[in-house]
């Protein structure tokens, strides 16, 4: 026992020590001391009006500011409409590009037919689109939708074609060997070994989500965090705006975690 | 006129195969790996291609697979030209070699996922029988980059055999592994191969595991490919092969050969890449 701990590194040691190791524990204790040192400073902040308190005002009001949204103004109602837009987008990119990303790597007649149309749409800022929306779909969910689903389709299908392509040669020529069909090749192969990147790049991709969904929600809409961050503004409420602003890391901190457990119970083999 | 042919005598044939790849450099020559090269093999027979890097054995063994096409040419297996890979021709790579989302088990029992003619009982049952011939049987219900690289080969090995096919491919299939399980594993793919009766293609470029492994040695030059001899091992060692084979008299003597044999080819090999060295 005594050897043990003297040999093995100290838990100090180990977190400061070039591509040390640590257990998760440590690491999640380490996060969470990130984020309260995060918000003790933000207090010293406000505490000592380092800006003046109608433009920052601390933690504790700003958490007060989403306590009363959440009582008082049904802040949870505008939350829902924003999770839902988001998702109802990720899906429709997700189910969309998945099988469009196969595809193209796959078959070289699709690649060259949506590589072009792809690349070129994936340079288009979001917010240049936001017109054209209008225009074409009015100020409704679909518009928001669609705008999302713009932002985040045209990339991820790219992503999800270069992970098919990284899938090794000799994996598909096994395929070959054991007598499966092409398509067969691609479900039970090539997806299978693309899975791990595959959710890597789906998370990633539903943060963007987030993104523009402000841009959505800030240029035409009635409800959503986005929505109510752009009120508050009008009004120099800037705990309300921090406020949202803290829902929308929240949620996102919060899916990537639970994205991340998937991720380690579904992929135990990594 | 061909003369008609035996199919247990020419089980697999290849004939006055040719293969060419378009050059990328702008005088837009062809490159020829492989020229012009026959060969026969008997069913059952282990035959070993050697020759040095890049010289064009794994390109013909592919070709045999269906997994390359000849330029020039043919491949036939039991009497069929072979146009395209499928389930009679099994292959053993030597990387990328199983499937880390299975488990060992359902590494091999994957071998037996596209097989229409046996239901789900009888894979379970063919599976555990070649876990149990590689000897796997403890390490059934592990993930396969939980155990050793010469047990990952071991998988592949086993799977390829579940799927039930007429001829075995392996290109290198021990090459990256240590000497000690190298030698292990020689052995018991010697076992394996004699028991199941199975036809045999083995690419190396490793002189000894050549010999101690084949029928025959097909020695390749450098590229283009040609068969510069045939060598009928099993006359001068017979069919049974031990560790301790690799200490008898013939042996040294049919390794030594086949060794000066592949200096002459590696030396060759060099200088076909020295004038573009020098060029540059």
């Amino acid at each position: 026992m005594t050897r043990n701990g003297q040999h093995r590194p100290s838990l100090w040691r180990q977190l400061i020590a070039f591509r040390g190791q640590t257990s998760r524990n440590t690491d999640l204790w380490v996060g969470v001391a990130s984020f309260v040192g995060l918000a003790l400073l933000w207090e010293l902040a406000a505490l000592m009006r380092w800006a003046p308190p109608q433009f920052l005002p601390g933690p504790g009001q700003v958490i007060g500011a989403l306590w009363e949204l959440l009582v008082k103004y049904d802040f949870l109602s505008d939350i829902g409409i924003s999770v839902f837009r988001v998702w109802a987008a990720f899906l429709a990119s997700a189910i969309i590009a998945i099988p469009l990303g196969l595809m193209m790597s796959s078959f070289r007649i699709v690649n060259g037919v949506s590589e072009p149309v792809v690349d070129f749409i994936r340079y288009l800022p979001v917010p240049a689109l936001v017109p054209l929306t209008v225009i074409w779909l009015g100020i409704g969910e679909t518009s928001k939708i669609t705008l999302l689903w713009i932002g985040t389709f045209f990339q991820l299908v790219l992503l999800i074609a270069d992970d098919a392509r990284r899938v090794p040669k000799e994996s598909i020529e096994i395929g070959h060997t054991l007598g499966a069909r092409p398509f067969e090749i691609l479900r039970d192969i090539v997806l299978r070994s693309m899975m791990p990147n595959m959710v890597d790049n789906l998370r990633i991709t539903l943060g963007w989500c987030w993104t523009y969904l402000i841009v959505a929600e800030i240029v035409a809409a009635d409800s959503g965090v986005g929505y109510v961050i752009m009120s508050a503004r009008r009004y120099v409420k800037t705990d309300e705006v921090m406020a949202g602003i803290l829902t929308i890391g929240l949620i996102g901190l919060l899916t990537d975690q639970l994205i991340r457990l998937a991720h380690r119970r579904w992929f135990r083999y990594l | 006129m061909k003369p008609a042919t035996d199919p247990k005598q020419d089980f697999l044939v290849i004939e006055r195969v040719t293969k060419e790849f378009e050059a990328s450099d702008k005088d837009g020559k062809s490159i020829r790996v492989i020229d012009g090269v026959s060969l026969s093999l008997k069913a059952g027979e282990f035959a070993v291609f050697l020759g040095p890097s890049g010289c064009g054995k794994t390109t013909l063994m592919r070709m045999a697979g269906g997994l390359d096409h000849p330029t020039s040419g043919e491949v036939r297996l039991a009497g069929e030209v072979v146009t395209g890979p499928d389930r009679r021709k099994g292959m053993v790579f030597q990387a990328y070699s199983s499937f880390p989302w299975l488990t060992v088990l359902g590494n091999i029992r994957f071998g037996l996922k596209y097989r229409h003619d046996v239901d789900a009982a009888e894979k379970d049952r063919i599976a555990r029988h070649y876990l149990k011939m590689v000897g796997l049987e403890d390490f059934a219900d592990f993930f396969t980059n939980r155990i050793s690289g010469g047990m990952r080969q071991r998988v592949a090995i086993a799977r390829t055999l579940a799927a039930g096919p007429d001829i075995l491919l392996m290109d290198e299939p021990f090459g990256a592994l240590d000497a000690q399980t190298r030698e292990f594993l020689q052995v018991q793919l010697l076992e394996i191969a004699r028991a199941e009766g199975k036809t045999v293609i083995f690419v190396t470029h490793d002189v000894e595991e050549a010999v101690f492994l084949a029928d025959r040695i097909f020695m390749f030059s450098a590229r283009p490919a040609t068969i510069i001899e045939e060598i009928d091992v099993t006359r001068t060692l017979g069919a049974r092969r031990v560790l301790e084979t690799k200490q008898q008299q013939d042996f040294f003597r049919l390794r030594n050969h086949v060794l000066d044999l592949m200096r002459v080819q590696a030396r060759k090999t060099e200088e076909i890449f020295r004038p573009e060295a020098v060029g540059e």
